[in-house]
């Protein structure tokens, strides 16, 4: 029980779970019988939820805006690994630099030009969520690049290697495991935009038009529904991406502190 | 005393000088490591530079192993004394880098790659990982190798893709007494591989360099006339020493001789007034 307090301690397996659901458990009577009822109490959020899923076809939403952010977040890393990786040559570096200037923009008014750009209400969808995606992947990708110190270079170009051949050696094989933690932390960002877009294009659905329904008709109990299948679904998307690193590139965490 | 003669040159310094941002680092540096060569031995030799903390070591060994150009001067490598490129002198870096995204087996095949085609690359790579008793650890990531094998694989990648010349920067730093013992082991385990492999230490130990070594060059500064420091490191005449002409090389245990003693106590006297 001390460890839980200590710095740096490593608990044991069983009691770092049961820690965990012990706080999820005084999460859960504090909703219950919080006397200040700030939430929809939890028998309403789970008739709402079946509600939402039998007569508004929630799970199919849901598949809707899951299937364009994973479109999104696909186009928007090669978009980003390309920029970043063209970082490499001094030509190239004002272009990643002024991208990853662009997360300071806001949304609203360049969807009006990005529809100018393209033809259907889906294509503006997507490229509103790609160049989100985009500028917070390059910010985040160049950042992952610029670790790269001048010893590691120094060892490939000791080997013989030419300079693109030691770039591709130390930066883009060697770092491609922290480019795939950036993309899995700036995953999130789709699913912050995707009700705004979802929103302007109503068409093809998605959960965050079904989201918005619920906020504007102050359905609150739908609306923590649906935001709990989004942390859900975010959560689940996590743990593949980690799950995909692990996978991959399994000398990942070996250098990492237990 | 061990019958030796010398032939071509190796490795020539030739007035080296490097600034950063205006500030002489290094100062005018010339050195000459010929090839040795002792009749009935098939041994390498092994060379040191001595130099104490900051004075511009790993300046000297960067640009030794062509990754930088000197302000002034040429670094000329080889039989043919070619100038200097990246990858023509094996270089191990002070912390022993490694490809961390690859496995122990395939950082030598990627080096051996340069060199030798598929199979040649695979066959090498066995017996480096067999003579550097790495064989068991060959399917681990550098992050699970202890500090000795991953040095001694550091070393095998330069010496699978570098042309008998390796040049090892700090190799005994931070290291208990048993591990210099391991790594004199490989490094006399190197010169014996082939008859030209040459080693040079760079280093600020004294004592084991010298034990290793049959050159030995000292760096350090120089006063003016009126006692002021020069800047910029440099090695004078009086700092060059063949350690093969004044006996003191190639003798298995010559740190217990007095002459050795004697020998290192002087160099020490130099590094103080220096």
């Amino acid at each position: 029980m001390k460890e839980l307090f200590s710095p740096n301690a490593n608990p044991r397996r069983v009691i770092f779970l049961s820690m965990v659901a012990a706080q999820a458990f005084v999460l859960l009577l504090l909703w219950l019988f919080y006397p200040l009822q700030l939430f929809p109490n939890l028998g309403e959020v789970f008739r709402s939820l079946g509600s939402l899923i039998a007569d508004q076809g929630l799970i199919q939403e849901l598949w809707a805006s899951m299937t364009t952010a994973l479109q999104s977040i696909a186009i928007a890393t090669v978009l980003a690994l390309l920029i970043s990786y063209l970082t490499a040559l001094p030509f190239f570096r004002p272009i990643a630099y002024a991208a990853t200037k662009m997360r300071y923009l806001t949304l609203t008014g360049l969807t009006f030009f990005m529809a100018l750009m393209v033809s259907s209400g889906h294509e503006v969808k997507l490229s509103v969520l790609i160049f989100g995606a985009t500028v917070y992947l390059v910010t985040g990708m160049t950042s992952v690049i610029l670790t790269t110190t001048q010893e590691e270079m120094d060892h490939a170009r000791t080997l013989g290697m030419s300079e693109w051949r030691a770039f591709y050696e130390v930066v883009v094989l060697g770092k491609l495991d922290e480019m795939l933690e950036v993309v899995r932390q700036n995953f999130a960002i789709i699913w912050t935009m995707i009700t705004l877009v979802e929103t302007l294009y109503q068409s093809e659905g998605g959960i965050g038009l079904l989201l918005y329904k619920q906020n504007r008709y102050l359905h609150l109990d739908g609306v923590v529904a649906i935001q709990l299948v989004i942390l859900a679904t975010g959560a689940l998307q996590d743990y593949v991406f980690v799950l995909l690193r692990r996978v991959f590139f399994p000398y990942s965490w070996l250098g990492a502190a237990k | 005393m061990t019958p030796y003669f010398y032939k071509e040159p190796v490795l020539t310094l030739d007035n080296i000088s490097m600034s950063f941002g205006g500030e002489l680092v290094l100062r005018d540096i010339s050195a000459q490591v010929l090839d040795v060569v002792r009749p009935n031995m098939k041994q390498g030799q092994v060379v040191g530079f001595y130099g104490r903390s900051g004075i511009g070591k790993s300046v000297l060994c960067r640009i030794m192993a062509g990754l930088v150009a000197p302000s002034k001067g040429t670094v000329q490598v080889g039989v043919e004394q070619e100038p200097v490129k990246p990858g023509a002198v094996g270089f191990v870096q002070q912390r022993y880098p490694l490809f961390n995204h690859r496995t122990l087996v395939d950082n030598l095949l990627v080096a051996a790659e340069r060199k030798y085609n598929p199979e040649e690359a695979r066959q090498q790579v066995e017996s480096y990982l067999e003579r550097f008793c790495l064989t068991p650890h060959r399917k681990k990531y550098p992050a699970h190798l202890s500090g000795g094998q991953r040095q001694r694989a550091a070393i095998a990648q330069q010496l699978l893709c570098s042309d008998h010349l390796i040049l090892l920067d700090e190799p005994f730093s931070g290291l208990d007494i048993a591990m210099i013992d391991e790594v004199k082991k490989i490094i006399v385990e190197v010169t014996t591989m082939d008859e030209l492999n040459t080693v040079i230490i760079v280093s600020h130990d004294i004592v084991t360099t010298t034990a290793l070594a049959d050159r030995l060059w000292l760096l350090g500064y120089e006063r003016d006339a009126a006692g002021n420091l020069l800047p910029g490191a440099t090695i004078n005449q009086q700092h060059q020493y063949n350690l093969a002409e004044m006996g003191l090389a190639w003798h298995p245990n010559v740190e217990a001789e007095p002459e050795f003693a004697q020998f290192v106590e002087e160099i020490k006297e130099e590094i103080r007034q220096s």
